[in-house]
């Protein structure tokens, strides 16, 4: 990832281009149940990503090779919508969608009771409205709510979130500059009650130094990040409808 | 359960139907409240939020440089598609688009399109080598019922506030793309015997046949379409245009009315 030395990152102030200090995560707003007719939803807003989660389900698994005897089993789609990018994206899913599909499946069967509800199904939808880098841990978050949301027991929630590297200062939260010039790229999903990690990615060059300090940031994001969640479902939940 | 809940709801509906009662208590002609969001998407060009009920729907409108179609040099192109993902309803499901989301485009394109709301030539920018290609993308994320009219108005609303990005393709400075009126479209479905406005989710499941009728500014037709099976008479369906007129005004205004703001 080098070769962008022309794209300068950090000002001279030793503030990103768009004034946040080095461990300072972009604004986040959540929504729980936002959808009507889904069983538990939820919007995400992080910086200028928007991510809404829709879980339908426990429901009948089928077909039924995917029916596992002793669990429930996470079928999770991560879409990006056309509009959601600068140059508009063609329908349908792609390689990178579906690998994020997978390990976004894989980290919330880690949390999920998959246990209770043998042979059967959850659904978990992941529309990307609007992306300005991150937008897997955006979703990942808003699964984690809309999971909560639609009732189904969990260990724990999980909150998505990155830090990486630009000009070799290690950073809380790229934005998309960062993202596309950057050096390194760490996404991660963490358990905010238990401290384990759940989903884990990362890509580029960081010293085991910068990977520790890393993720430093990214477990001092998710517990601000794990209030505003807690703060959505409360707020879902307190004025007792539904 | 598919064969079940719609017959026993098909009895309730039509019992309703004798006292011109709907489900939700609303008239025979009434539609839901519409709240209309427009530009509240970072990246597209143009965006609009449509809520109807528990229907939301999102529109999103990109550009990009094609040559021109051979046998029309000096001419843009205008496509508009709709997606219904398996996040909108239980009932939709992952896969390649489906016949009933290829209608549900197909539908609002051509009442965009018929309206002549887009000067295609207005999108030429070398005649014969390079026009702009204008993409209108609807997302459905909740289909409560009549997700027609909800994406003809997002369609629409999103289209007129689209900024052409030529300062991003290198052909010139940004402009606010030219719309000429608001194309808007009324849906109608038959529920219990007799032809209801603005469907809920209940009477799509319980109903049959619906019509939807696309008017212009001018009141003029730019597109119908009716879906499902089933029959109506000519005296039905010019009770029904009577009422698009109202109800397409109405959502005219609103549209207006965003935009003002």
């Amino acid at each position: 990832m080098a070769g962008y030395g022309d794209v300068k990152l950090l000002r001279d102030d030793g503030l990103r281009l768009d004034g946040r200090k080095i461990d300072e995560m972009r604004p986040v707003t959540i929504e729980a149940g936002i959808l009507p007719v889904a069983d538990g939803s939820a919007m995400v807003t992080h910086g200028l990503n928007v991510a809404v989660a829709a879980v339908y389900g426990p429901m009948e698994a089928h077909p039924r090779k995917i029916q596992r005897q002793d669990r429930a089993v996470i079928d999770v789609r991560y879409n990006m919508a056309p509009f959601s990018t600068s140059d508009r994206i063609r329908p349908g899913f792609n390689r990178r969608s579906r690998e994020i599909s997978k390990v976004t499946a894989e980290a919330l069967e880690s949390v999920v009771l998959v246990e209770r509800y043998p042979r059967s199904k959850i659904r978990v939808e992941i529309e990307i409205l609007a992306a300005e880098a991150g937008t897997r841990c955006v979703g990942l978050t808003a699964a984690a709510v809309a999971l909560a949301d639609a009732g189904i027991p969990m260990r724990d929630l999980i909150v998505g979130v990155a830090s990486g590297k630009v000009e070799g200062t290690v950073v809380l939260d790229l934005d998309k500059a960062e993202d596309n010039y950057g050096q390194a790229d760490l996404p991660v999903g963490i358990l905010p009650n238990t401290g384990e990690v759940a989903f884990l990615q990362m890509d580029g060059d960081l010293s085991p130094d910068e990977f520790n300090l890393a993720m430093e940031y990214n477990f001092k994001a998710a517990a601000e990040i794990h209030v505003i969640m807690v703060d959505a479902l409360k707020r879902r939940y307190e004025g007792g409808e539904n | 359960m598919v064969e079940l809940v719609p017959t026993l709801l098909r009895q309730e509906l039509a019992r309703l139907a004798e006292s011109d009662a709907r489900l939700d208590g609303r008239g025979q002609w009434d539609g839901r409240e519409v709240d209309l969001e427009i530009n509240c998407l970072y990246n597209a060009e143009g965006s609009a939020k449509v809520v109807m009920g528990k229907t939301i729907v999102y529109a999103g409108v990109k550009f990009e440089l094609r040559t021109p179609w051979p046998d029309r040099p000096s001419e843009g192109s205008l496509m508009c598609s709709a997606e219904l993902r398996p996040v909108a309803h239980r009932k939709y499901e992952p896969g390649p688009p489906s016949p009933e989301s290829i209608e549900l485009g197909r539908v609002v394109d051509r009442g965009i399109r018929e309206s002549g709301c887009i000067d295609m030539e207005s999108l030429c920018i070398v005649p014969g080598e390079k026009v702009w290609g204008v993409m209108i993308d609807i997302h459905v994320l909740s289909d409560g019922g009549n997700i027609f009219d909800a994406c003809g108005l997002a369609a629409i609303a999103a289209l007129r506030t689209a900024i052409v990005p030529a300062e991003r393709f290198d052909v010139g400075e940004d402009y606010t793309l030219k719309v000429k009126g608001a194309p808007i479209m009324a849906s109608f479905t038959r529920v219990g015997g007799r032809y209801v406005y603005d469907p809920s989710e209940e009477e799509e499941l319980g109903g049959d046949e619906r019509i939807h009728i696309t008017l212009g500014d001018d009141g003029h037709l730019h597109s119908l379409q009716k879906g499902l099976r089933g029959v109506f008479t000519p005296a039905e369906f010019a009770e029904i245009f009577g009422v698009a007129h109202l109800r397409c005004a109405e959502l005219r205004k609103l549209v207006a009315l965003q935009e003002g703001n």
